[in-house]
């Protein structure tokens, strides 16, 4: 198996708020190899926003990063100067956003900006940029990109800027793809043709992407392998298939239980998970879980769960999943 | 039995400036809408932004005048403004976005109490009737005193129920009422939903383009398309066998979470076109898979499918099952 592009090893992240720290971040480990899309599943204060920030070094002035080292080629980028972590961000490891209207300057032309995105090549003169960055809006599927070249972001439609904004991620051509939950502000017909058209990507380019999303059903479409985060923590990661039909996590199965697209017929009541998140400025002392977990015992309120290898490429954070 | 709410052929036009194109005229956005919401039941209205699920839901409140059709709510025609100011007191919104929909310098208490300072309905203690409401929608009496910024989403949407509640409606338009939630929550606030409808033989009409969503909650759906009601029926039959290829192409478009029901094609291509541009005949032929030479000229009638069942096509299909 090829070595990852890249790794996030026992990193923990914690943001100062006024009277002490939270900590987003807990002794988090993961990779994503060249050609894979791995999904980052976990509901809202899970942690896997802040995650995928500290990938790209845009975690926020507040954020602290406590232990651990996030590798891109085997090289700590958190070792590097800001200078060199600037060069890697937009070149080697790229970003799109949920809301694509808030990721453009409102004020420019897509085409000027996707030609200011280019920044880092040097020496290129600018028709030429001009050319690519029309090339790259043609690749994401926008039929007329001399059109969208000329036109304000407020302009298009929400999947035609999520497409522009997906062209601009890639004008680079990133080793590295994060998407923070790139489909959740569009329709469904829209979402579908997203989904699509970065399984193309994938296949065209072999860039490594990572897809941080709530929604199952995208994971389930789109990523090889997942992280399901539950605060702070990765709680489970597996190969797709089997996370969705041999879950391990009480924490996973309660999360796809509640998806009312997994539930077959149709009930007036759906399952939902009681509680609600653990304090981070303050986490428990065991199993962060244990609280709204159906199978807890007194062990998990107590003592840290161990990570359990069931399976090739899994791991479990729990006392009771048996390996 | 009388509907609830009993809408005939219903048309919404814009006025358009002289400036725009010569004449005065007119921008046509809803026409042919028909439909019935019967007592203690749930209309799902499902149609991708820009269908005019929005435009309709303000048509019926009275928000939005109405340029054709009838609309009765209880056997009662509305048709002067008066009618409708009649009828606000048994009819409550819950907005899309719950926590911009209160107000930031209001609290809680003061919020969900506001109707009855809007409409001079004497109570007892403004205090007492908080506490009372919040409590129907399971939030402890001391969150009258919270401002909506300190509210998690599921809490937002709690008071945005507790608000709709307060007048105790015959009912309750629900505008994407779990959008931007997580499944967990979402599926507490659909419980919610579900048990206030039993207790107080609420009617729902839900306005999402969730379908997952709209097969457990809804007893009929009707389905727009640019301004047009292209299908309506019972919940069942429309997932068992949708008639309309824009319905076809909406359930099979939405994300599966299996990766084994992966789709490799994409069943529906492009973007619904604007208003200013409603292509001739049917407007669906511009995307549709079964489209032919009629549908580009001539635009088809309701044609009956089954009790209940009707769909706006010139080949409607029986047979299909699911998509």
């Amino acid at each position: 198996m090829s070595e990852p592009v890249l790794s996030v090893e026992n990193l923990s992240l914690r943001y100062r708020v006024a009277g002490g720290a939270v900590a987003a971040l807990r002794n988090v480990s993961l990779s994503v190899r060249q050609g894979e899309v791995l999904g980052i599943a976990g509901e809202s204060g899970c942690g896997k926003s802040s995650l995928a920030a500290a990938m790209i070094d845009l975690a926020g002035a507040n954020a602290e990063v406590t232990a651990g080292a996030i590798r891109l080629r085997g090289q700590d980028i958190l070792r590097l100067d800001q200078a060199a972590r600037r060069r890697l961000r937009g070149r080697e490891i790229a970003m799109v956003f949920q809301d694509p209207m808030t990721a453009f300057n409102p004020v420019l032309t897509v085409g000027a900006q996707l030609v200011d995105f280019q920044f880092n090549l040097d020496g290129v003169p600018g028709r030429e940029k001009r050319a690519r960055a029309r090339d790259m809006l043609a690749r994401v599927g926008l039929s007329d990109p001399d059109l969208v070249m000329g036109r304000y972001p407020h302009e298009l439609s929400g999947g035609m800027r999520q497409r522009a904004a997906i062209a601009a991620a890639l004008l680079m051509r990133p080793a590295v793809l994060i998407a923070d939950e790139p489909t959740t502000a569009l329709d469904v017909t829209m979402e579908a043709q997203i989904i699509h058209l970065l399984r193309e990507l994938r296949a065209q380019y072999g860039c490594a992407i990572v897809i941080v999303t709530h929604h199952l059903g995208v994971i389930a479409e789109l990523c090889d392998r997942v992280a399901v985060m539950y605060a702070g923590e990765v709680v489970e990661e597996a190969p797709v298939d089997e996370l969705f039909h041999d879950p391990r996590h009480p924490y996973t199965r309660a999360l796809i239980a509640c998806d009312p697209a997994r539930i077959g017929k149709a009930t007036g009541r759906l399952p939902a998970i009681g509680g609600r998140l653990p304090d981070l400025s303050d986490p428990p002392p065991g199993c962060a879980f244990a609280a709204r977990c159906g199978i807890a015992t007194d062990r998990c309120r107590t003592v840290p769960p161990p990570r359990v290898a069931p399976g090739a490429d899994r791991g479990v954070l729990c006392h009771e999943a048996a390996p | 039995m009388t509907a609830l709410l009993s809408v005939r052929d219903l048309a919404v036009d814009l006025p358009l400036g002289r400036w725009f194109g010569g004449g005065a005229r007119a921008l046509n956005i809803l026409a042919g809408v028909t439909m019935d919401l019967q007592p203690g039941r749930t209309l799902g209205l499902v149609g991708e932004s820009g269908s005019g699920k929005t435009t309709l839901a303000r048509a019926i409140l009275g928000l939005q005048p109405v340029s054709g059709g009838t609309l009765r709510f209880d056997g009662a025609e509305l048709r002067r403004s008066a009618d409708f100011r009649a009828i606000r007191r048994r009819t409550a919104l819950m907005f899309q976005d719950a926590t911009a929909s209160l107000s930031p310098r209001m609290t809680v208490g003061e919020a969900v109490t506001e109707p009855f300072v809007i409409h001079g309905i004497r109570i007892a203690s403004r205090r007492g009737k908080a506490a009372e409401l919040l409590a129907e929608v399971g939030l402890p009496a001391e969150m009258a005193a919270r401002y909506p910024h300190e509210l998690s989403g599921g809490q937002a949407r709690r008071v945005g129920v507790a608000r709709a509640l307060a007048l105790k409606p015959s009912l309750v338009i629900a505008d994407e009422p779990t959008a931007g939630l997580d499944v967990s929550v979402q599926a507490e606030i659909l419980n919610l939903m579900a048990d206030l409808k039993d207790r107080h033989g609420l009617s729902y009409l839900v306005i999402t383009h969730n379908l997952a969503l709209v097969r457990h909650v809804a007893d009929r759906i009707a389905v727009l398309y640019l301004g047009r009601l292209v299908e309506t029926g019972p919940t069942r039959a429309i997932f068992a066998g949708p008639g309309h290829p824009y319905t076809r192409s909406l359930i099979a478009a939405e994300p599966k979470p299996d990766p084994r029901q992966r789709r490799t094609d994409l069943a529906i291509r492009g973007e619904i076109p604007g208003i200013l541009r409603r292509p001739p005949g049917c407007e669906f032929h511009t995307r549709c898979p079964v489209a032919r030479d009629i549908c580009r000229s001539a635009a088809p009638a309701l044609h009956d499918l089954g009790p209940g069942h009707s769909v706006r096509c010139h080949f409607p299909e029986t047979t299909s099952k699911g998509g």
